[in-house]
């Protein structure tokens, strides 16, 4: 999957924030607040089209966690991602 | 074509109607340089007023406001959509809902907590400083009541006001201010310019206390904010 390009994501405070800029902020209102494990996996999904075995891979490179954990955080976000309908449909 | 200064930054304003040039008196500058021009098309002016029975001069200064806080950012500085009480020297920011009571909670200020006066009823200016402190500037945008004055000072504390049959206030954590002032701040623009306003809304989460005060329509209410959020 691949996260719709017209989003631009930022720290802010302690957490980052996801907003849609130009054309896709007149049909999507609001944020998306994500973690630094959300945003890490949403760097890479908006880079190029990943598949979540690739992100679980690219989790367990950067971070000290088992591979039955990194499934479940990659497949709850993108999940998330996918609910609030960011994704770029392939 | 007149000149005025908003938070330290001359703006040439292109106006095709006299209403904006009355409401900027107080903010005039002489002189014909700025740092940028601003004006709207007629289609624009148009497209305003289908959301009321508002003059074609009212709409042209909503949508020239509007044209001015896109560009503001890349100096710093940004709208949030809030009432600002200067007492003291300092900056007292409140933001709610439409409709929840700022301009009540504000007028409860005014009559209780001495030397308060309204910086801006509405929509003023903040500018992100180098040090990361904020300034709030007034504007000649300040809401129906026509509560400000061209006048800034120090941001000291931001409370966001929620009714409640008894009155309470409590500090907001990070999180719950980020929240809160997403639905307070424009994000609207260019790729550019919506990444600058985040890190500016950062600036503005990191460099004042939060409050979330639930309140009635009261003398108390005014006096416990004050007292809970003035700068010692």
């Amino acid at each position: 999957m691949q996260i719709n390009k017209d989003f631009t994501i930022q720290k802010v405070g302690g957490s980052y924030v996801a907003v849609p800029v130009g054309k896709t902020s007149q049909h999507f209102h609001g944020m998306v607040r994500l973690n630094e494990t959300g945003a890490f996996l949403w760097k890479l999904m908006a880079e190029k089209d990943v598949t979540e075995e690739a992100l679980v891979d690219a989790l367990l490179a950067e971070y000290d966690v088992s591979r039955e954990i990194a499934a479940a955080d990659v497949h709850r976000i993108v999940e998330q991602l996918r609910e609030n309908g960011i994704f770029i449909e392939a | 074509m007149f000149v005025i200064k908003l938070a330290g930054i001359r703006i040439r304003i292109e106006n095709r109607f006299p209403f904006i040039e009355r409401q900027c008196r107080g903010y005039l500058c002489e002189g014909e340089d700025a740092e940028f021009s601003v004006s709207v098309s007629p289609d624009e002016i148009l497209e305003e007023q289908k959301f009321g029975e508002f003059s074609d001069g009212y709409c042209e200064s909503i949508c020239i406001y509007r044209h001015i806080c896109e560009i503001l950012p890349s100096y710093n500085i940004f709208l949030m959509h809030s009432s600002v009480i200067e007492v003291d020297g300092y900056a007292y920011a409140f933001t709610a809902k439409s409709g929840v009571g700022k301009s009540t909670h504000t007028a409860l200020w005014l009559k209780n907590v001495p030397n308060a006066r309204v910086l801006n009823g509405d929509k003023p200016l903040y500018r992100v400083e180098d040090d990361g402190s904020l300034t709030v500037f007034g504007t000649p945008w300040n809401g129906k009541e026509n509560w400000g004055e061209n006048i800034s000072a120090p941001l000291a504390a931001v409370c966001f006001i929620e009714r409640g049959a008894e009155n309470s206030i409590r500090r907001a954590d990070e999180e719950d201010a980020v929240s809160r002032l997403m639905h307070q701040l424009y994000l609207r623009g260019s790729r550019e310019s919506v990444t600058k306003q985040l890190t500016l809304m950062d600036a503005l989460v990191r460099g004042v206390p939060y409050f979330v005060l639930a309140c009635n329509i009261s003398d108390e209410a005014a006096l416990l904010a004050w007292n809970t959020m003035r700068k010692s």
